[in-house]
């Protein structure tokens, strides 16, 4: 029985791999995670470690007073955008929240700041 | 031990197994993951396979003997809230001199309820009632004839809430476990296969104490600040793990104490599964000799199996 298992599970690791999906996590934004930027971007880019389902996915981007400064959200893929428009030198805190593909719900968030 | 309190016990673990809060499978936090710990439970209820864990020691034994541990954990959820989960583990043992021991342990299973979950604050709280079943294991090894309850209490805590000036302290996450050992039997009787008398020893009951520390890399590169480092680092959890079991009750006359072990180590985090290394250092001589080590290769079914074994029995 036991022996019959462990080669299971590896087979099941390796077939994981290429056909399962997992929890999506951030890889990649840009403005980097935590980072100073000189020039404001008029679209932030969240790149996922899965493909996420734009219906149920989204982020909002709040300044340092709390005000919310994004304009809308789209996806693609395991890429979302999210515009901000014309943003004023300050900090910035992004929160997302996404669904992958596979029904795993996943959140976070980080900060960048646009320099004067 | 007197079966109205085993009643008691299972009452009370039964009155926390009720969902109060959603949850996500493994142990996702808000934006926060806290990975399955090889010397103390993480404090989520989830969908996991542990095979295998392999720890090998030497124990507090004088002289001391060579052991090693390979055990299998399987953990599934019955609810989005509620889990169960079964360990079964097998030792060699070698004496120093003497004939080498093998065989299993005495089977463990593990019910676990998720009753608190704050994402916002990265805290998580689990309560549980682990059974070690007398007389499932090797006599040879000494496993117990009785069965041993253990109501557990398991904490978890990420500081990524922390205001943006604690910068890279917020990738810390601490995790706790609690759980005092009730035998069900408070002594065991002894016959002298010579003489044919009887003699009885005390059947201790302990306080089983612990924790983690980890440092989370992933946490740190998606939530603070991505320092653009090679991928198998953003990876990485370090981490140091105690575990420590104090006698409490019915242990006169025994001569023990607390002991246990301080484990630093590190665990890698993949998509789908995560391995992890420690060393095992014991806190005193008898809690063993020298330095060890454990190695762990933990399998996230949710992510594996998401729509089968991965997914709750019971759902909305």
């Amino acid at each position: 029985m036991r022996t019959r298992l462990i080669p299971a599970v590896i087979v099941s690791l390796a077939l994981g791999s290429s056909n399962a999906l997992a929890h999506a996590y951030l890889e990649q934004a840009n403005p980097r995670v935590g980072s100073t930027v000189r020039s404001a971007p008029s679209q932030l880019t969240l790149t996922f470690s899965q493909n996420i389902e734009p219906s149920f996915s989204s982020a909002d981007v709040r300044n340092s007073a709390g005000g919310r400064v994004d304009q809308g959200t789209s996806a693609s893929g395991n890429i979302m955008f999210v515009n901000v428009g014309s943003l004023p030198p300050g900090t910035y805190k992004v929160h997302w929240h996404i669904l992958s593909v596979d029904t795993h719900k996943t959140e976070g968030g980080f900060s960048f700041t646009i320099a004067k | 031990m007197s079966s109205s309190i085993f009643r008691g016990v299972a009452l009370a673990t039964l009155a926390v197994s009720l969902p109060l809060t959603q949850v996500s499978a493994h142990c996702l936090v808000g934006g926060r993951f806290l990975p399955a710990t090889l010397a103390v439970d993480d404090p989520c209820v989830a969908d996991e396979l542990s095979l295998p864990t392999a720890s090998w020691f030497k124990t507090g034994d004088t002289p001391p003997a060579n052991e090693t541990d390979i055990s299998v954990e399987f953990s599934k959820r019955i609810t989005e809230t509620f889990g169960v989960s079964v360990n079964e583990t097998w030792t060699h043992l070698r004496p120093p001199g003497g004939p080498n021991v093998t065989g299993f342990r005495n089977l463990e299973s593990t019910f676990k309820t998720q009753f608190y979950t704050n994402p916002a604050h990265e805290l998580v709280m689990s309560a549980g009632l682990s059974v070690e079943w007398g007389g499932t294991g090797s006599e040879a090894l000494g496993s117990d004839k009785f069965s041993t309850l253990k109501p557990t209490y398991y904490i978890g805590k990420g500081f990524g809430d922390l205001p943006d000036q604690f910068g890279w302290v917020r990738a810390f996450a601490v995790t706790g476990q609690v759980s005092y050992s009730i035998p069900a039997n408070s002594a065991t009787i002894v016959v002298d296969p010579d003489t044919g008398n009887t003699s009885s020893s005390p059947n201790p009951q302990f306080i089983n104490w612990g924790g983690t520390l980890q440092y989370s890399m992933p946490f740190l590169k998606s939530s603070v600040a991505d320092l653009g480092l090679p991928d198998f680092l953003n990876h990485l959890m370090p981490i140091v793990e105690v575990n420590l079991q104090t006698p409490v009750a019915n242990y006169a006359g025994t001569g023990l104490g607390t002991t246990g072990t301080v484990n630093p180590g590190v665990i890698w985090i993949g998509s789908y599964f995560q391995v992890g290394a420690e060393a095992i250092l014991p806190i005193n001589r008898a809690s063993g000799t020298g330095t060890g080590g454990v190695v762990q290769l933990h399998v996230f079914l949710d992510d594996i199996f998401p729509a089968s074994i991965g997914k709750p029995l019971l759902q909305p």
